[in-house]
C-alpha cells in the first residue's frame, strides 16, 4: 500500500481496522521523505531511529487509540518551533546546531494526542518571507512545479504535506506565511485567531501577529488538530482562556447552513487573471449552496503593508536581539573584543531579508521615530480592525483569493523586497485583526498550479469557518495532486 | 574652599528585590547563592521561543511598596521593553515600565539628626526585572544568569535632598518601610537592596540645576554619606578651580575612598521603548487594590505609634526603637518576658545598641538574646541584683554571650538583702569611722552618703542601694 | 533618501556588521521601503486607538509558586564558550 496522501481521518480508520500498525505507516513516510525529498530540500532533519522508537510505543498502544485522537499520525514540524532534542534553526545560520531544551506547547499537546514528529522541515529565515527563498539552507521546491518556489515563510510544511512526506504538519503565519503556501501548494492552511493557540516554544519573530496553525489535505484534518492542539497555556500569557469546541464533532453532523460572504472588489485589483476567474467560480459554489455574497467595504486594508513593515520589524528587531553569540547560537571565529562578538555574529549569521527587516524595526522604534512610526502603524492597525468589525455586521465571513497569483519561479522576486511584500496583500490584514483565516484549495491555474480561496472569520470563529470551507469542499469534490504524486498513494 | 556658598541637589533610585517565592516572570526559584546558571530555565536565559508570565505576587508586593510610600496606584499601567546589548541581559531587552508606570508621586517623611523632619517626595515606582550577574576576569568576562529575571521594583526620589545626610536618612527610612511591610530583604550585601544616586552643585539662591552626575556601586549604608559628600566636595572643587563638570558615571572606590569615572555619559542609550507586545496590560482592580491595603504589615510610623502608648515612651526612644524590624521585634520580645517597658527600652537603647554601634555589629548579630536580657531585668525587679552590678553582669554577657545567672553565680555577684548581713557591714563602717559619725550627730546630714559609700564599697557595691541606705539611716539616728 | 551614516548608525544600534555591498544594498531598499510607508500619513488617527491585541480573556498572571526547570543542563548545552559554569566571552571593555 502507497503511503502519503492519505487524511488523517483514512489513517485513523485504518488503524482501527487494524489494516496497518504505526510503524508501518511511519516506515512508509520515512521512505517518501528519503526518496523525494532531496528533491524540495523540505527537510532540515530527521531523526528516523527516534522516530520509529516513537512509533513503536504506540504500536503497544493500538487497543486504547480511540483515547489518542491524532493516534499513528506522521507531522512534520516548522523548524522555528523548539521539540526537546531536536534542532531548532528557524531556517537561520545564527541557530545552526541549536538543540531544543524543551517542547513548544502546541507539539506538545499533539505528540500527547499520539501524533508523530517524522522531522523539523525548513522555512524562511525568522519565519520572514512569502517563497522560502530566504532560507540560510537552501530554497524550498514546490512539489507541483520544482521550478517555483512553494510559498513562505512555511515553505517547508507545505510542501512536505502536498508531497506526502506527511500527513499534516505545522507553521506560523504573522502576515500569511500558512494561507499563502498552502495556496501555492494546493493545502488547507489555517491561522487561527490570535491567542487561540499558544506561542510557547515558537521562535518569536512578531510578538503581536505570530500564530500557530496546521496545514493539511482537508478541513476536517485541520479540525481535528486544532481541536487537540488550541486553548488556553499558562506559559502563554497572550493565550485565549475561551473554551475550545471539538469542532469535528460539528463537521461530523454533516448539517448544511447557509452564509453570507462579504467582498471588496476594490481590495480585488491587480490579481492574476486564472485566480481572479478561479475565485469567482468558487463563489459560484458557494452562492449554489444557498449563501449570499454581499460586497463589503475595507477602505483601510490598502495600508495593510505599510502597516505590517512597520509593525512587525519594529517587533523583530527586539526579539531578534537575543541572537548575539553569547548564550547559545553562532559565534563569529574573528572577534577581537565583545563589541565585534555582538556585531560579527549577528552580521555573519543573520541573512539579508531578516537584517532589512531588523533595521527596519531598530530605525522604527528609534529615539524622535517612535511616534511617525511604531505608534502610528499601530493606530492605523486599529482602524484596519474596525473595518472588519464593520464589514462582520454585514456578513459571516470575508472572503478572497489567497495570494494574487499562483507560485512563481525561484529567484523571480528576490531582487526586490517590496515586490515580495506584495504577496501576502490579502493575508496580511488577517493578521493585523487578529482574526482567523482559512485558505483552501479552489482551482488550478493553465499551468496547472494551485489557486487557494480564502476565508475571514469573525474573532474566535475558527468553528464557522471549518463548517463553511468542509461544505464547500465537499461540493468541489476531491483536489487534484501534484504530478510527482500521480498514480501514488 | 567655600562649601557654604553651594547647595546640592540630590536625587536617589533604588532598586529593591521582591521578596517572592518565584521570579518576575518564570518559575525559577527567587533564591540566592545557588551555584552558577543552575537557578534558569527558558524564559530567564532567553532561550529562543519563551515567554514571560507576570508573578501576581511581585505585583502585590510592589502595590504594597505604593501604598506604604503614599504614591498614587494607576489601576492600568504598562510594561515595556528596554532595548540594550549587555551580557547579562539574554534576552538583549528589559521588560520593565516607561510612560506607564504602576504609581506616581508620593512621598516619605524623614528624621533628621536635627531633630526636624523633611518631606523628600517619590516621583514613581515601576517593576522591572533583574539581570544576571558579570564577573570580568583579565581571560574573559563571565556571565551567570541566576539572578535574571529576579522581580525588581524601582523607586524614584524627586531630586529633593540637599546633603548627603538627608541622602542618609532617606535611605534608612526606605529600607525600614521595606523590611516592615515585608517587601524586599534589605540585605545590601546581597545585592537585594541597591542604590544609585544623581548629584549636582549649584550657588545657593540659585534655581537652574548643575549637570548632574551619577553615581553607583554604593553597596552599604557606611559608604552612602561618604560617598556623596565626597562627590559634592569634588564637584565644588572642580567648579571653583574653573572647571566644568561633565556629565557622567561614577563609582564609589572604598578602597581609596574617592568617586572613580566609570563611563563618559558621551551619548544617552537609545533604549528604543515600546510595549511589550508579550504581555497584556497591567490590570490593578480596586478590589485587589483595598484587599492589598487590609492586608498590609504594621509600618515603621505605625509601630511607633503603638510603641509610644503601649510602652510609655518617648516620641524619640519609640522611633528609635521601631528604626528597624529586628529591633522592633528584639524589644517587643525582651517586654514579653520581663513585663517592664520602660526599663527594656532603657537597656535596650543605652547599653546594647550602645555597644552593637561601638563594635560595628547590627541587631541581626546580637551577642545578647531576647531572653538573656529579659532575665537580667527580671533579676533586677526582684532585686536579686542592682542596677549598678546589672551593668557589670552585661558587659561580661555581651563580652561572652553568657546567661546572668551564670556570670552572677560566677562571679558572686548576688545583691545582698539580708538586713542581719548589712547591718552589721553598717555598724563596722560607723564604729570604723568616729569622727565622720560626731560630724553627723552633730547636724552634718550630708555625711549619711559617705557612710553608704562605704558601706556599699565594703560589699563590693553588691548591696540592695535601697535598704542600705534605710539601715544607715536608721543606724545613725538612733 | 537614507544617507550611508544614518544606515551605519542604525547598523550600530542592531550590533550589525554591514559588508559594504550591504551597506548600499540596505541604503537603497530602506529608502524605499520607508518611502512607501509614508502613506500612513493619508490616515487620521487619535492618539488613543493604538491596536490591543491581546484578547481580553487572556490570563494577567501566575501564581506565585517556584518549580525549578528540569533540564538546566540542556541550556548550558548550547553555549559557544564556557568556563566554571558560566557563559565566556572576551571582557567586556565598556560597562553598559
Amino acid at each position: 500500500m502507497e503511503f502519503g496522501t492519505q487524511t488523517i481521518q483514512e489513517l485513523l480508520a485504518g488503524y482501527r481496522a487494524k489494516n496497518f500498525k504505526p510503524t508501518e505507516v511511519v516506515e512508509k513516510y520515512l521512505k517518501n521523505i528519503s526518496e523525494r525529498d532531496e528533491k524540495l530540500n523540505s527537510f532540515l532533519q530527521v531523526r528516523p531511529e527516534e522516530t520509529l522508537k516513537r512509533a513503536r510505543t504506540l504500536d503497544a498502544q493500538i487497543d486504547n487509540m480511540s483515547t489518542l485522537p491524532l493516534f499513528g499520525i506522521p507531522l512534520a514540524v516548522k523548524d522555528n518551533f523548539l521539540v526537546n532534542g531536536w534542532q531548532a534553526t528557524a531556517g537561520s545560520k545564527v541557530l545552526s546546531g541549536y538543540i531544543s531544551p524543551y517542547t513548544a506547547t502546541s507539539v506538545e499537546r499533539l505528540e500527547a494526542m499520539g501524533a508523530v514528529v517524522v522531522g523539523k522541515v525548513n522555512c524562511d529565515e525568522f519565519a520572514m518571507g512569502s517563497s522560502n527563498e530566504n532560507s540560510a539552507f537552501g530554497p524550498v521546491r514546490n512539489p507541483w512545479d520544482l521550478e517555483r518556489v512553494p510559498g513562505g515563510s512555511s515553505g517547508g510544511s507545505s510542501a512536505a504535506v502536498a508531497a506526502g512526506l506527511a500527513t499534516v504538519s505545522l507553521g506560523t503565519d504573522t502576515g500569511g506565511s500558512i494561507r499563502q503556501p498552502a495556496s501555492l501548494c494546493g493545502l488547507v492552511g489555517l491561522k487561527p485567531t490570535y491567542g487561540r493557540v499558544s506561542r510557547y516554544g515558537i521562535v518569536s519573530y512578531a510578538s503581536s501577529l505570530d500564530q500557530v496553525g496546521p496545514f493539511s489535505r482537508t478541513v476536517w484534518d485541520s479540525a481535528r488538530v486544532m481541536e487537540v492542539m488550541s486553548g488556553f497555556d499558562p506559559r502563554d500569557a497572550t493565550s485565549s482562556k475561551r473554551s475550545v469546541p471539538k469542532f469535528t464533532e460539528e463537521l461530523n453532523t454533516n448539517s448544511k447552513r447557509t452564509f453570507k460572504l462579504g467582498v471588496s472588489r476594490a481590495w480585488l485589483e491587480g490579481v492574476d487573471s486564472d485566480v481572479a476567474k478561479s475565485f469567482d467560480s468558487a463563489l459560484e459554489v458557494f452562492k449554489k449552496m444557498g449563501c449570499e455574497i454581499v460586497e463589503i467595504d475595507l477602505p483601510h486594508t490598502k495600508y495593510a503593508l505599510s502597516t505590517y513593515y512597520l509593525i512587525a520589524p519594529s517587533e523583530a528587531s527586539s526579539n531578534l536581539a537575543r541572537y548575539d553569540g553569547v548564550h547559545y547560537g553562532y559565534r563569529t571565529q574573528s572577534a577581537k573584543n565583545s563589541e565585534e562578538l555582538y556585531s560579527r555574529s549577528r552580521g555573519e549569521g543573520i541573512g539579508r531579508e531578516v537584517k532589512l527587516r531588523i533595521m527596519l524595526g531598530t530605525y522604527a522604534l528609534s529615539a524622535g521615530y517612535y511616534d511617525a512610526f511604531y505608534l502610528k502603524a499601530n493606530q492605523v492597525r486599529r482602524k484596519i480592525q474596525e473595518d472588519f468589525e464593520k464589514a462582520f455586521t454585514q456578513c459571516d465571513f470575508v472572503v478572497s483569493p489567497t495570494s494574487p497569483s499562483t507560485a512563481f519561479k525561484l529567484g523571480e522576486k528576490t531582487d526586490d523586497p517590496l515586490k515580495m511584500y506584495l504577496s501576502d496583500i490579502f493575508t496580511l490584514p488577517v493578521n493585523l485583526a487578529g482574526l482567523p483565516g482559512l485558505s483552501m484549495p479552489c482551482g488550478l491555474d493553465s499551468r496547472n498550479l494551485p489557486i487557494g480561496f480564502q476565508l475571514i472569520g469573525k474573532p474566535f470563529g475558527e468553528a464557522e469557518l471549518f463548517l463553511a470551507s468542509h461544505q464547500y469542499e465537499q461540493a468541489r469534490g476531491q483536489f487534484a495532486l501534484p504530478s510527482m504524486l500521480k498514480g501514488k498513494g | 574652599m567655600s562649601l557654604e556658598k553651594y547647595e546640592s541637589v540630590i536625587g536617589l533610585e533604588v532598586h529593591a528585590q521582591l521578596m517572592t517565592q518565584s521570579k518576575m516572570f518564570c518559575r525559577c526559584p527567587n533564591q540566592f547563592g545557588s551555584s552558577p546558571n543552575t537557578n534558569v530555565c527558558p524564559v530567564c536565559t532567553g532561550q529562543p521561543g519563551s515567554l514571560p508570565v507576570i508573578n501576581k505576587k511581585a505585583i502585590e508586593l510592589g502595590v504594597r511598596a505604593a501604598v506604604a510610600l503614599s504614591c498614587e496606584i494607576h489601576p492600568e499601567s504598562v510594561f515595556a521593553r528596554k532595548n540594550y546589548f549587555y551580557p547579562d541581559l539574554p534576552k538583549g531587552y528589559q521588560i520593565s515600565q516607561y510612560e506607564r508606570p504602576y504609581s506616581t508621586q508620593g512621598h516619605i517623611v524623614v528624621r533628621l539628626k536635627s531633630g526636624d523632619e523633611k518631606r523628600i517626595g517619590i516621583t514613581r515606582i515601576h517593576f522591572e526585572e533583574d539581570a544576571g550577574k558579570s564577573n570580568h576576569e583579565s581571560y574573559g568576562t563571565l556571565v551567570n544568569l541566576n539572578r535574571a529575571g529576579v522581580p525588581l521594583i524601582e523607586i524614584v526620589s524627586e531630586p529633593d535632598m540637599r546633603n548627603a545626610h538627608e541622602a542618609g536618612q532617606y535611605l534608612r527610612a526606605l529600607h525600614s518601610i521595606l523590611r516592615y511591610a515585608d517587601i524586599c530583604d534589605g540585605n545590601m550585601e546581597e545585592g537585594n537592596f541597591r542604590c544609585d544616586a544623581n548629584i549636582s552643585v549649584r550657588l545657593r539662591g540659585t534655581e537652574k540645576f548643575g549637570t548632574k552626575v551619577e553615581l553607583k556601586n554604593i553597596n552599604s549604608f557606611k559608604f552612602v554619606e561618604k560617598a556623596i559628600e565626597y562627590e559634592i566636595q569634588r564637584q565644588v572643587f572642580a567648579i571653583e578651580s574653573g572647571e566644568k563638570i561633565i556629565q557622567q558615571t561614577r563609582s564609589w572606590n572604598s578602597g581609596k575612598n574617592v568617586t572613580e569615572v566609570m563611563r563618559e555619559k558621551e551619548q544617552a542609550h537609545d533604549y528604543r521603548y515600546f510595549p511589550e507586545p508579550d504581555l497584556p496590560k497591567l490590570m490593578i482592580s480596586s478590589t485587589w487594590f483595598e484587599q492589598i491595603k487590609k492586608e498590609m504589615p504594621e509600618l515603621p510610623k505605625e509601630a511607633c505609634e503603638r510603641f509610644k502608648k503601649a510602652f510609655e515612651l518617648s516620641d524619640y526612644d519609640a522611633s528609635v526603637l521601631t528604626s528597624s524590624k529586628e529591633l522592633a521585634k528584639y524589644f517587643e520580645a525582651v517586654v514579653a518576658h520581663c513585663k517592664n517597658g520602660k526599663a527594656s527600652a532603657n537597656w535596650v537603647m543605652n547599653e546594647l545598641l550602645g555597644r552593637l554601634n561601638a563594635a560595628g555589629r547590627e541587631i541581626g548579630d546580637t551577642p545578647v538574646s531576647e531572653t538573656q536580657l529579659a532575665e537580667l531585668i527580671k533579676k533586677i525587679d526582684s532585686g536579686e541584683i542592682s542596677g549598678k552590678i546589672a551593668k557589670t553582669v552585661f558587659e561580661e554577657m555581651f563580652a561572652t554571650s553568657k546567661d546572668a545567672s551564670s556570670i552572677i553565680k560566677d562571679k558572686g555577684l548576688v545583691q545582698i538583702s539580708d538586713p542581719a548581713a548589712l547591718e552589721s557591714v553598717v555598724r563596722k563602717i560607723i564604729e570604723g569611722n568616729p569622727s565622720q559619725f560626731a560630724e553627723y550627730k552633730a547636724g552634718k546630714v550630708k555625711l549619711l552618703g559617705f557612710f553608704v559609700g562605704q558601706a556599699m564599697k565594703e560589699t563590693k557595691g553588691q548591696a540592695n542601694p535601697a535598704l542600705l541606705n534605710e539601715l544607715v539611716k536608721k543606724l545613725l539616728d538612733s | 533618501m537614507l544617507s550611508r551614516e544614518e544606515v551605519l548608525k542604525i547598523a550600530k544600534l542592531a550590533r550589525l556588521t554591514l559588508t559594504e555591498d550591504e551597506i548600499a544594498f540596505y541604503q537603497k531598499q530602506l529608502t524605499r521601503v520607508l518611502g512607501h510607508i509614508q502613506d500612513l500619513n493619508q490616515v487620521q488617527t487619535s492618539k488613543e486607538a493604538f491596536v490591543q491585541h491581546v484578547p481580553n480573556d487572556a490570563e494577567s498572571f501566575r501564581e506565585d509558586r517556584a518549580a525549578p526547570f528540569a533540564n538546566p543542563e540542556g541550556l548550558m548545552r548550547n553555549a559557544p564558550a564556557v568556563e566554571n559554569d558560566s557563559f565566556l566571552l572576551p571582557t567586556i571593555v565598556e560597562h553598559s
